[in-house]
C-alpha cells in the first residue's frame, strides 16, 4: 500500500489567497455604500462650477454643498429667517397628515369593507375608486387651493383624497381573503360567532389594515406637501414655497433633505419595526398577495415611487 | 362514542349539465369504539359525507342520525391541512375550540399535547413547526375536546411517508385509550387496512360499493403476513369493482 | 342519557328544468345588479357634483360637469387643445426614454454587488422623495430652460424603473439557460429565445410605472418651468382664478393619460404577453 503525503511547505505570507484587509473592505459593497455620498458631493461641486463657468447662467442661483449644510444646520438650531422653524412647521405638518389620516382610514375602511362584502357597492364605487387612484394630488391641491384659499382644511382634505382610495382598496382585499378554511375549521368544532369574529375575521384583517395605513400615510405625506405648496400659510410644504419664492436654492434643497430623511426615518424606523413585531407569525408579509390588476398597477407605482 | 345512522343520503351540486353526484343513496350503520375507513378514488363523496356528518355541509335530501353517549356535542375534526390559526400559539389554538379557559381545561389541553409528544410547544406559532408537527397539533386538538366522534380527513396525506406512520401509530394508541368512534378518511388502502376495524369501499359518483370488516388484532403490523394478506384481498376487491386506487 | 343530533332533509330531487332556470335567471341578475349599481354610482357621483355646484359651493369655486363640458368646446375653439397636449406629451416621451434608458442601465449596473452598494441609497432617494422637490430645484437652476422639466421627469421616475429592470434580470432563470447552453444553443438565440422574452414583462412594467409617474410629474413641473404644455395653462387659470379652466385642463389630460395607460398600454400588454399568467386580466 503506497501512501502519499504531500510535501509540507511553510507558505510565506505573500502567498496567502486572501487579499489583505483594506483591499477587502475596499471591494466589499458597504464601503461602496459609503462611497457613494462622497461622490455626489464631488459631482455637485463639479456641476456648480461647469455652470457658473457656462456663460448663460445666474451663478447666484447655485448653491453649494457648504451653504446646504449651514443652512440645516441653522434651521435645526432654531435661527431660521422663514416665519416659522423647521420644528413647528413639520409639526403643523404632521398635524395635518395625522388628522387627514385618520379620517382616510375610518371612511377608506367603511367603503372598503362594503366593497368587499357586497357585489352592489362594489360595482358602485369601482370605477371612482380607480379614477382615485390615478389622480395626481397635485390636481387635488390647486383645486382645493382655489376654494378654500389658504386655510388649514385645504391641506388636510388633499390627505384624504390622495390617500383613501389606497385604504379602500386593500381593505376590500382582505375581506376578500378571508381564510375560508379557517372559517369551516370554526364551523366544524361548534365555535360561537363573537369568538370566530375575535379569533379569525379580526386577526386576518389586520395585515390589510396596516398596508393600508402605510399607503396612506406615504401617499399622504406627499400630497399633503403639494397642497400646503399651492394653498397654505404654513407648513413644511409652504416653506418649501417660501425658500423657492426667495430663490433661496439652499432653502429648498434643506427643507427637501429634512422631508425625505423625516420620511425614510418614519418608514424605516418606526414603520418597518412595528411591522415586523405585529407579523411575527408570518414575517414574509407585507401587503395583499393578489389585489385586481388595474388596482394593483397603481399600488406598486406608489409603493415603489413618490407619486405626486 | 356515538351511533350513526344514515338513510338514503344523498348529495348533489350544480344543475343542468353542471350537476355533480357526490353522494348517491348512501345507506350505514356504525357506531362504538371501532375504527371506520372511508375509503375511494378522488370524487367518490369521502370528504362530502364527512363534512355533511359533522355538519359542514347540508345533505340534498335524507336523513343523518347521530346519537351520543357523552356530553361534548360537537365532534372533533381534523383536516387534511391543519387549519390552525397562525396568528396564535399552539396551545391559544387549542384553547380557541374549548368551551372556557379554565385551569382545568389547559390542563386538559395540555394532556393532549403531551400525548402527541408536543408538550413543550405551547408557546409555539403554528409557523415555527414542521407539516407534521402541526398535523399532530390538530390531532390534539381534535381529541383535546373529548368528543363521542372523531372525524379524520386524509390527515396524513400530506405528509411524508416516515412521519405518518409515526403519527398512525400515535393516533392509533390514542384511540385504543379513549372510547370513540373514528371515522377515518383515505385514499391509501394499506393506511386503512392497518388502522380500522372496518373499511367502507365508495366509487366515483358517491355509491357505497363495498363494507369490509377487518378482523385482525391490534396492534397491526405492517409487516405483518396477515395485514399483508388483508391488504391484498381489499385491494383485489377494488380491482373487481374496477376502482382506481393509488 | 347523551346528546343527540340529527339532520333531517326530506325533500324530493327538483325537477331538473326549473332548477336550471333558477341558476341561469341567477346569473343573469347577477349580471345585471353589477350593471345597474355601477350605473347608479356615475349618476351620484355625477348628480352630487352637478347639485354641488351652484349650492354648496358658488359655481366658480365648484364648477359642475356641465360647466367642464362646455369649457372643453371653449377651449378647442381657443384652439390651445391640441398645441397643449402635443406639448405636453412630446416632453413626457423625450424624458420617459431618457429616463428609461438610464433606469435600464441602472438595472443592469446593479447586478454587481459592489455597485449595488454604491447606487443603493441614490436608488431609495430616488423612490422615496416626491416629484415636487426635484421639480423645485430644477426650476431654481434651470429657470425656465427647455432641459429643467425633463431633468426634474427623469429624477423621479429612474428609480423605479431601475429596480424592475434588476429584478427582471435577476430572476433570469439561470437552469434554463444552462440547459440551452448544454444543448449547444447559440448565445445569440439564447438572447432571443429566453433572456429577451423573460425580461420583456420587466420592461414593460417598468415603462408602465415611469409612464404612470411621468405624467403627472410633467405637468408638475410645467406649472413652474415653462411656457407651453398642460401645467403651463393650469397656472394661467389658476392666476386668472379661472377654477372652470382650471378643472377642465385637468380633468382633460387625466382622462388622456388614464385612456393611455389602460386602453392602451393593456392592449399591448394583452396581445404580446397573453402566456404569462401573473399579468393575466379578466
Amino acid at each position: 500500500m503506497t501512501t502519499h503525503t504531500a510535501p509540507r511547505k511553510t507558505s510565506p505570507r505573500r502567498h496567502t489567497t486572501q487579499a489583505p484587509l483594506i483591499v477587502r473592505f475596499v471591494k466589499s459593497p458597504k464601503f461602496a455604500r459609503f462611497l457613494f455620498p462622497w461622490a455626489v458631493l464631488v459631482f455637485w461641486l463639479i456641476g456648480n462650477k461647469l455652470i457658473q463657468d457656462s456663460w448663460d447662467f445666474d451663478s447666484s442661483v447655485l448653491a453649494t454643498p457648504r451653504e446646504v449644510w449651514d443652512f440645516m444646520w441653522a434651521e435645526i438650531t432654531n435661527d431660521t429667517v422663514a416665519p416659522d422653524n423647521v420644528y413647528r412647521t413639520f409639526g403643523i405638518s404632521l398635524r395635518r397628515l395625522g388628522v387627514g389620516f385618520a379620517i382616510a382610514m375610518f371612511l377608506g375602511t367603511l367603503i372598503g369593507l362594503g366593497m368587499g362584502l357586497s357585489k352592489a357597492i362594489n360595482a358602485f364605487f369601482h370605477d371612482w375608486v380607480m379614477a382615485l387612484l390615478a389622480m395626481p394630488a397635485l390636481a387635488w391641491a390647486l383645486f382645493l387651493s382655489l376654494i378654500f384659499g389658504f386655510d388649514n382644511r385645504g391641506p388636510t382634505i388633499a390627505v384624504i383624497l390622495a390617500g383613501i382610495p389606497f385604504v379602500i382598496v386593500n381593505i376590500r382585499e382582505g375581506v376578500r381573503s378571508t381564510p375560508r378554511e379557517l372559517f369551516d375549521m370554526s364551523g366544524a368544532f361548534n365555535v360561537p360567532r363573537a369568538k370566530t369574529v375575535r379569533h379569525v375575521l379580526l386577526p386576518s384583517l389586520f395585515p390589510f389594515m396596516f398596508a393600508a395605513a402605510r399607503y396612506a400615510f406615504s401617499i399622504g405625506w406627499k400630497g399633503l406637501v403639494i397642497a400646503e405648496l399651492f394653498g397654505g400659510q404654513d407648513g413644511a410644504g409652504w416653506t418649501m414655497k417660501f425658500w423657492y419664492d426667495a430663490h433661496r436654492l439652499h432653502g429648498v434643497i434643506g427643507y427637501s433633505m429634512f422631508f425625505v430623511i423625516l420620511a425614510l426615518f418614519i418608514e424605516n424606523v418606526v414603520l418597518e419595526p412595528i411591522s415586523r413585531r405585529v407579523f411575527k407569525w408570518r414575517p414574509a408579509l407585507t401587503g395583499p398577495d393578489v389585489v385586481e390588476e388595474e388596482f394593483q398597477h397603481e399600488l406598486d407605482v406608489a409603493s415603489g415611487a413618490g407619486t405626486l | 362514542m356515538a351511533d350513526i345512522e344514515i338513510k338514503n343520503l344523498h348529495k348533489e351540486f350544480g344543475v343542468g349539465d353542471d350537476k355533480v353526484v357526490a353522494l348517491e343513496d348512501v345507506n350505514l350503520q356504525l357506531g362504538g369504539h371501532v375504527f371506520v375507513s372511508i375509503v375511494g378514488p378522488s370524487g367518490c363523496g369521502k370528504s362530502t359525507l364527512l363534512n355533511i356528518l359533522s355538519g359542514i355541509e347540508t345533505p340534498t335530501s335524507g336523513v343523518v342520525n347521530i346519537t351520543q353517549s357523552g356530553h361534548e356535542a360537537a365532534p372533533g375534526y381534523v383536516f387534511q391541512a391543519a387549519r390552525l390559526l397562525p396568528w396564535r400559539t399552539v396551545m391559544d389554538n387549542l384553547l380557541f375550540v374549548q368551551k372556557d379557559k379554565s385551569d382545568e381545561t389547559r390542563a386538559r389541553c395540555q394532556h393532549y399535547l403531551e400525548m402527541v409528544q408536543l408538550g413543550d410547544k405551547g408557546s409555539k406559532f403554528p409557523g415555527e413547526l414542521s407539516g407534521g408537527m402541526q398535523q399532530r397539533v390538530g390531532i390534539a386538538r381534535a381529541f383535546s375536546i373529548e368528543p363521542d366522534v372523531l372525524f379524520m380527513d386524509e390527515p396524513f396525506s400530506h405528509l411524508d411517508a416516515i412521519t405518518a406512520r409515526s403519527l398512525r401509530t400515535e393516533l392509533h394508541a390514542m384511540w385504543a385509550d379513549t372510547k370513540k368512534t373514528i371515522i377515518f378518511v383515505t385514499h391509501d388502502v394499506g393506511e386503512a387496512v392497518e388502522l380500522s376495524d372496518r373499511i367502507l369501499v365508495f366509487a366515483k359518483g358517491g355509491r357505497l360499493e363495498d363494507d369490509i370488516n377487518i378482523d385482525l388484532p391490534f396492534p397491526r403490523d405492517p409487516s405483518d403476513e396477515k395485514v399483508a394478506i388483508a391488504k391484498a384481498s381489499v385491494l383485489r376487491k377494488f380491482e373487481e369493482l374496477d376502482l382506481v386506487v393509488s | 342519557m347523551g346528546v343527540s343530533a340529527t339532520i333531517e332533509v326530506e325533500t324530493s330531487t327538483p325537477q331538473r328544468t326549473t332548477s336550471e332556470e333558477r341558476a341561469i335567471r341567477a346569473r343573469r341578475k347577477d349580471f345585471a345588479v353589477r350593471w345597474i349599481w355601477r350605473l347608479l354610482g356615475y349618476v351620484v357621483v355625477l348628480g352630487l357634483w352637478e347639485w354641488a355646484s351652484g349650492t354648496v359651493l358658488e359655481e366658480n369655486l365648484l364648477p359642475g360637469p356641465s360647466r367642464v363640458f362646455e369649457t372643453t368646446f371653449d377651449l378647442i375653439d381657443q384652439g390651445s387643445i391640441v398645441e397643449s397636449f402635443r406639448a405636453t406629451l412630446t416632453r413626457i416621451g423625450i424624458a420617459i426614454t431618457i429616463s428609461f434608458f438610464l433606469g435600464a442601465i441602472l438595472g443592469i449596473l446593479t447586478q454587481n454587488a459592489w455597485l449595488r452598494g454604491f447606487f443603493k441609497d441614490a436608488i431609495t432617494i430616488g423612490l422615496t422623495a416626491p416629484g415636487l422637490i426635484w421639480v423645485l430645484i430644477t426650476a431654481i437652476v434651470f429657470g425656465n430652460r427647455w432641459y429643467g422639466p425633463l431633468i426634474a421627469i427623469v429624477l423621479t421616475t429612474f428609480a423605479l424603473v431601475s429596480v424592475n429592470v434588476a429584478e427582471g434580470i435577476g430572476s433570469l432563470p439561470k437552469d434554463t439557460l444552462d440547459m440551452a447552453r448544454a444543448f449547444g444553443v447559440s448565445l445569440f438565440n439564447r438572447n432571443r429565445h429566453i433572456v429577451i422574452p423573460h425580461l420583456a414583462p420587466f420592461l414593460f412594467t417598468g415603462l408602465r410605472f415611469c409612464f404612470s409617474i411621468g405624467w403627472k410629474v410633467t405637468v408638475l413641473t410645467e406649472i413652474f418651468s415653462s411656457s407651453s404644455g398642460i401645467g403651463f395653462e393650469m397656472r394661467i387659470a389658476q392666476t386668472l382664478f379661472r377654477q372652470d379652466e382650471l378643472i377642465t385642463w385637468i380633468l382633460l389630460f387625466f382622462l388622456f393619460a388614464l385612456f393611455l395607460e389602460k386602453v392602451v398600454l393593456q392592449f399591448f400588454e394583452n396581445r404580446f404577453f397573453r402566456w404569462r399568467k401573473d399579468i393575466a386580466t379578466a
